[in-house]
Formats: C-alpha cells, structure tokens, sequence
C-alpha cells in the first residue's frame, strides 16, 4: 500500500497543484478573559512532495493551526473566517465544509498528525496492534494478515523490532520508541499530507537526533508533503526546504530554506536566527530577542512585532504590513524588510549553514 | 565544534521492559493469600471480643423472656434456662476464644446458642445466597447504570440532562439505604399501593421449590425487588458521578484526540478509548462498595422482611447469639477479603500498566 501510488507521487511538484491550500485563515478561542486571536488570516500553500517548515515561538498559534487543519480544535475555539482547501488526483475540496462522515475519511487517509505529545498518543489498556488495526478498520481495511504485515514493514522503516513492538503496550516502549510507532502509525494508511507538531520536542538530545534522521529518511523516500512545526530554527533547517515564520498567529516570513537562513527580510525571522547558538562556545553570537510574545487577547496595534523589533518607525505602531514579495518565490511582512536586507549585508549571519549539523543549545 | 551524531551507529531500540515472569505471580498470589488470612484473623479475633462487650448476654436474655412471657419467677427460668443450653458462659473468654478458633479450624463454626442443635454452617448455607443474589444483582445494575449514564453525563456535559442527572445522583447518593427503604415501603406499598408489599416478605413465596425454573426465577426477583431496588438507588449516584468526571478527564487526554484524529467512528472512541479507560478506576471502588453493601444489608432485610443473611444477623444480635453473630461476620469478612482479591485481580487484567501485584 504504501508504494501503490509511485505514479502519482513522481509528479513533478511545481506542476501540481497543492494539495493543501489555506486561505486566510482566522482561528479564535473564547476564554474568560476574551477572544484570543491565535490565527489571524493565515494564507499557506503546501507543495506537492515538499516539506514546509512552521516555527515561532511557543504560543504563536503553530498547534492551533495544525489542529484547525484537521478540525480537532477543541469546543471552545472557532474558525472562524476562511477556507483550508484539499486537493486529490485533481479534485478539490473545502475541509470546513466536510460531514462528519467526510471528516471521518478525510482524517488519517488524506491527511495525517503526528502531535506533540507522543507519549501521552497512545490508549494505553491497547496493545499497539490493536491501535493500529483499529486504525485500518476505521478506513475500511480490515484483512487482519495484510494489515499486520503492513504495519510490521512501517515498524521496521522506523527502526524498531518490529515483532516485538506490535504486541507491545505503550506504557512497555521508551519515549523516543513511542515516538517513532507514532510516525509509523502516521504512514499507515499512505495520506498525501503528513503533519508533525513538535514531533521531538519532548525528548532527549540523543532521541531527537534519532527522529530528526527518521524524518529525513521519510522526506527523502516516501515523498510525502509534510507540514513540520517547530520552534526549534535548527531543526527545521535541516527538514525543510521551505519555512514560514509565524508571530503572533500570522505568518509574517515564508521562503526556501536557504532564503530564510541566510536572507531573512523580517526583524522577526532574524531574531529567532541570531538566537541559534552557531558553535557551541561562541555566545557572543547568541542574542534572543528581547520581550515576549504579545498577548492574543489584547494585541498591540499596527505591526504586532512593533513592541520588540529594532527596526520600527511610527508608521509600524499604525498600520500593520501584508506579506510582499521580498525576492524569488520570498516573501516577508515588513515595512522595513529593506532595512533588514541592508543589516544582513552588514553583519553576514552564517560561515556556513549547519545543514547536516544541529548544533544544540542545551548541554 | 559542532556536535553530531550519525544515527547509523546507533543501535536499534530493542529493549522491551521483562514481562511478568510465572515465579513472581505466584509468589504475589502467595503473599496475597497470607495478607487475607491475617485480615481475617485479626478481623475474627475482633468480633469476637466486641460481641460480647455488648451489654447482657444470651442466657440473660432468654432468662428474661421465659420471666416476661411465662411470668416464671428468676430461679425456675434460669433452671429452665440452663438446661436448655449446653454453654459455659462461665468458662474464661480467653479458653472460649481458643475453642472457637480451633473449631474454625476444622471448620466448624459452632452451633447456635439460640437454636441449639443447629450449626452456624446450616444458617449461612440456607440465608447467604438470597444475599448474595440480591446484593449481587443490584451491585451489578448499579455498576452498569451508573457508568453508562456517568457516560452519558460527560459526553453531554452542563446540557439539561446532565444537570438533571447530576442532581438526582447527588439526592440519591446522600439518602441512606435504610431510609429510602422506609420511603419505598411507605409510598410504593401504603400511599400509593401500587408494590403489594406484604406479598413481598421473604426470599420466597410459599410453595415455590428452589430450581431451574421460570417460576422460581420469577418469585425470586418479585421478592428480592424491593431490597434491590434499594441497594440500586442509593448506590447507583455515586457510580454515576465518580465515572462522570473520570470520563470528563479521559476525554482530555491526548489518546482521544488521537483517536479522532484517526478517524475512527465515534461507537469505538465512547467504548474502547474513553469508557474502558474512565471506568478503570471504579473498578477498586467496586471491592469498597460490596463490604458495604453486605453489611448494608442487615437493615435493608430487616426493614423488608428479606430473610438473607443480614436478617439473621439482626435476630442474632438482638438476643446475643454469639456463636451465630461471629459466623456471620466471618462471612462478611471474608466475602469483602475475596471481593477486594477479585477486584485485584481484574483491575490488573484490565489495566495493563498495573502489573499483578505491583501496586503493593
Ligand atoms: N484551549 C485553549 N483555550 C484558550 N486559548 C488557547 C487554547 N489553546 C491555545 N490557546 C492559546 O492560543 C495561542 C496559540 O497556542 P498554540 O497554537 O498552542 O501555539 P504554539 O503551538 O505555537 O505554541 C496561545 O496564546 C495559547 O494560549
Ligand atoms: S513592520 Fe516595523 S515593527 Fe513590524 S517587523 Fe517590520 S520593522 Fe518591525
Ligand atoms: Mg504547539
């Protein structure tokens, strides 16, 4: 199953319409203290075969949108304006607009999450397996030997011991392990669009790399278009080939991999570059950026980066940028992105980038 | 310099926590047993020194009946009285107590003080079971009830319902069974007299012969349906509630969502996702509420005539048949020792992260 469709995957991408279109997206949650604007029109194309990479810091609506993607919001939070278009072997469809039926198929054979929290991913009085089959017989696939064979080769890709791992509980496998029976799980019903929230956020420096190189090998071999959320710049640099940055629930930056690493064109972007320590030892270079995220109840007016970005000018408190055209296939949401190039010019941020390399802030 | 890692020379994660090894079963099934017997003797040994700390004593008692009854003057019913029953009440407590426990045993548990000539074991053998079907039963349509409709409270949290059924289990949780015995005698059978209640009396009626027979069945539950219907009522609440917001914390958990996400059907998410894993921990309170509902059961079959065990219990103690009281405590005991193992038991089988016995 999980090659079946070869014809379809070797298209070439850039001919192809993607199959996930988000157009202008709002997303709201109602809270005790007021509404709280988590996504605030959010237009996003995701490539056929790509891997786009979404990061910001904590609490900039990266989850919320993932999770609006699917609709799993949860009851209190609304879509509340736009569109998530899907698209399959030339037909098109408005997610929003899906019955409970459709919504059902939809999850998992189209489009699959692997959440942040794998650990917790799991029923935990369910063997694996049963997790798993569950999994194939709510999509109609209920040939318990295929189905198990299947699941055995996604185990096996994802580096386990497959025949002892089916027949395990969650609570028997390791954190990282569970990680990866996750990402296996993701696979099993071969969607076109694998989203990853945080997929290595939870674990250990010596797992993650573990994940970080499955992933990898995932993009590489099964050519799935796959949404990663991080807020981890280095490791989005080493999965993706595009990345957008989100603040403040709007993506405000979006570019090839290398166009967002070496030329950033928004005060935002650089920032969260600057704050990757390079070289362990060197913190000279290190600089976070100053203040933290604006509150999503009360936003500040005009540019929502405007209380803690270098760069801004009055006109940045009135009125708040689009996202223009900053360079090929580039775009950035600031008045000054100008200001931003000529900086980057000034003071160059790499040697080189650290494209197989993650070099890590912790230990 | 930059770390990094090659993956490659990384082992494969093999590791698999050991899984339970037959020895360590049975060891724990062994220390299990020994912690029950140790119960039940401390327990007995207690029953047998509080009962008879309880004001007067058999012999007295009787002495008194044949004088209130006969008019006998005291020397002629204590005569009468001493010749009827063959005990010692004279005998040291201490050497009684070592009878009593050499007797268990060999288990025999005595013969009534009351009854003479009828052993403890005949008493038990004729009233236990109408107990344990009624409280039995009942435990069972409680526990079912209450976490379907537990279930359904979550799922339709702060909707009508819910706040309707929210307060019925409150009201019902707080009543004591005895009384809303009482109630339902008075409105059911006197008020509105629509439970023929007098017919009710007893675990059977008259003429109908214990056996595989839709007639039997039928006079069983007409007779036990009062008393289970109290049992049900006044426990059926606190099922409901505990599993009401054990369900509404399961639904946050992120297995749900996964769940969802997965696009399973929403019958499999309420079954085998949300209700097995909210139910879990009902499961030890299930051992909790059986001792309470057997030692409940003295009053429930008192105030319905229901002749189980907790009837007699209530006629023993009231005329201080020691030997029948202690039989029947040690029932009680060792029913709630059992319940508690089996509820062990099954909470381990149906939580796979408990391994048997690590909970101790
Ligand atoms: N259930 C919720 N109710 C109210 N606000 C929420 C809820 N979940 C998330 N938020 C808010 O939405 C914003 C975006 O959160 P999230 O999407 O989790 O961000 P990220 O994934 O980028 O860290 C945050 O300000 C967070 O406080
Ligand atoms: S618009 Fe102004 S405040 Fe906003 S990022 Fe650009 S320079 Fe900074
Ligand atoms: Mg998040």
């Amino acid at each position: 199953m999980s090659q079946a469709d070869d014809a379809f995957v070797h298209h070439e991408s850039i001919f192809e319409k993607p199959p996930l279109s988000l157009r202008n997206v709002h997303i709201m949650y109602k809270s005790r203290k007021g509404a709280v604007n988590a996504v605030r029109g959010v237009d996003l194309d995701l490539r056929a075969g790509e891997s786009l990479s979404l990061i910001g810091e904590s609490g900039s609506g990266k989850t919320t949108l993932g999770l609006g993607i699917v609709r799993l919001l949860v009851k209190t939070a609304k879509v509340t304006q736009g569109e998530i278009i899907y698209r399959r072997d030339g037909l098109e469809m408005d997610v929003g607009q899906l019955d409970a039926q459709q919504l059902r198929e939809f999850r998992w054979r189209e489009c699959s999450m692997v959440f942040q929290s794998a650990l917790n991913s799991f029923n935990p009085v369910l063997r694996i397996w049963n997790q798993m089959y569950d999994t194939a017989k709510a999509h109609g696939w209920s040939d318990r030997r295929a189905v198990r064979e299947h699941v055995l080769n996604l185990l096996r890709f994802v580096q386990l011991d497959a025949e002892r791992v089916i027949d395990a509980y969650p609570h028997e496998l390791s954190g990282g392990m569970r990680q990866r029976v996750l990402i296996a799980m993701s696979l099993l019903l071969d969607p076109q669009v694998l989203i990853l929230d945080e997929p290595t956020t939870a674990l250990d420096i010596l797992t993650q790399r573990t994940i970080i190189d499955l992933l990898r090998r995932l993009k590489d071999e099964q050519r799935l278009t796959m949404l990663f959320i991080s807020h981890d710049l280095a490791i989005a640099a080493e999965l993706a080939d595009r990345i957008a940055t989100m603040y403040a629930g709007k993506i405000v930056e979006i570019g090839s991999a290398d166009d967002i690493f070496y030329r950033p064109r928004h005060p935002y972007t650089l920032g969260l570059i600057r704050a990757v320590p390079k070289v362990i030892g060197e913190f000279e270079d290190l600089v976070s950026i100053l203040g933290s995220p604006p509150d999503l109840v009360d936003l500040p007016s005009g540019c929502k980066f405007h209380p803690r970005c270098p760069f801004a000018t009055e006109r940045c408190r009135r009125e708040e940028p689009d996202l223009e055209q900053v360079g090929q296939d580039h775009a950035a949401a600031c008045w000054h992105w100008q200001a931003v190039e000529e900086e980057v010019a000034d003071h160059p941020l790499h040697q080189s980038l650290p494209a197989q390399t993650i070099v890590y802030s912790g230990e | 310099m930059a770390t990094t890692f090659d993956a490659t020379q990384l082992p494969v994660e093999a590791e698999r926590k050991p899984s339970r090894a037959a020895g360590f079963l049975n060891s724990f099934l062994l220390r299990r047993l020994l912690k029950a017997l140790f119960t039940a003797f401390v327990v007995i040994t207690l029953t047998f020194f509080l009962i008879r700390l309880l004001p007067s004593n058999p012999i007295e008692l009787f002495i008194q009946e044949l004088m209130v009854q006969y008019s006998m003057p005291y020397h002629q019913a204590r005569d009468q009285a001493a010749a009827l029953f063959a005990i010692d009440l004279e005998k040291p407590l201490i050497l009684q107590y070592f009878d009593y426990l050499g007797g268990l045993v060999r288990g025999d548990l005595g013969t009534s003080i009351l009854s003479p000539g009828t052993p403890v074991t005949s008493f038990i053998k004729r009233f236990l079971p109408w107990t344990v079907f009624s409280v039995g039963l009942a435990l069972m349509i409680s526990f079912t009830s209450g976490v379907i409709l537990g279930l359904l409270m979550a799922y339709r949290r702060e909707s009508l319902l819910d706040h309707i059924l929210t307060v019925l289990a409150s009201v019902l949780s707080a009543i004591p069974n005895y009384i809303l015995g009482i109630l339902l005698i008075i409105w059911l059978g006197v008020r509105w007299g629509v439970v023929p209640v007098a017919q009710m009396r007893g675990s059977l009626s008259p003429g109908v012969q214990p056996g595989f027979t839709l007639a039997f069945f039928q006079d069983a539950l007409f007779h036990a349906a009062l008393p289970i219907a109290a049992y049900v009522l006044t426990t059926v609440g606190s099922w409901m509630l505990t599993m009401k917001s054990s369900t509404i914390s399961v639904l946050e958990e992120d297995y749900v969502t996964v769940a969802r996400a997965k696009g399973l059907k929403e019958s499999r998410i309420t079954t085998a996702y949300v209700g097995r894993n909210a139910a879990l921990p009902l499961f030890t309170l299930l051992a909790i509420s059986i001792g309470f509902v057997v030692g409940g059961s003295v009053l429930i079959e008192t105030i319905f005539q229901y002749q189980g065990i907790g009837y007699v219990l209530l006629q023993a103690v009231n005329r201080r048949d020691y030997v029948v009281m202690q039989g029947v405590f040690l029932i009680i005991t060792l029913s709630v020792i059992f319940a508690n193992f089996f509820a062990d038991m099954l909470y381990s089988w149906l939580d796979p992260r408990i391994k048997f016995g690590a909970a101790e």
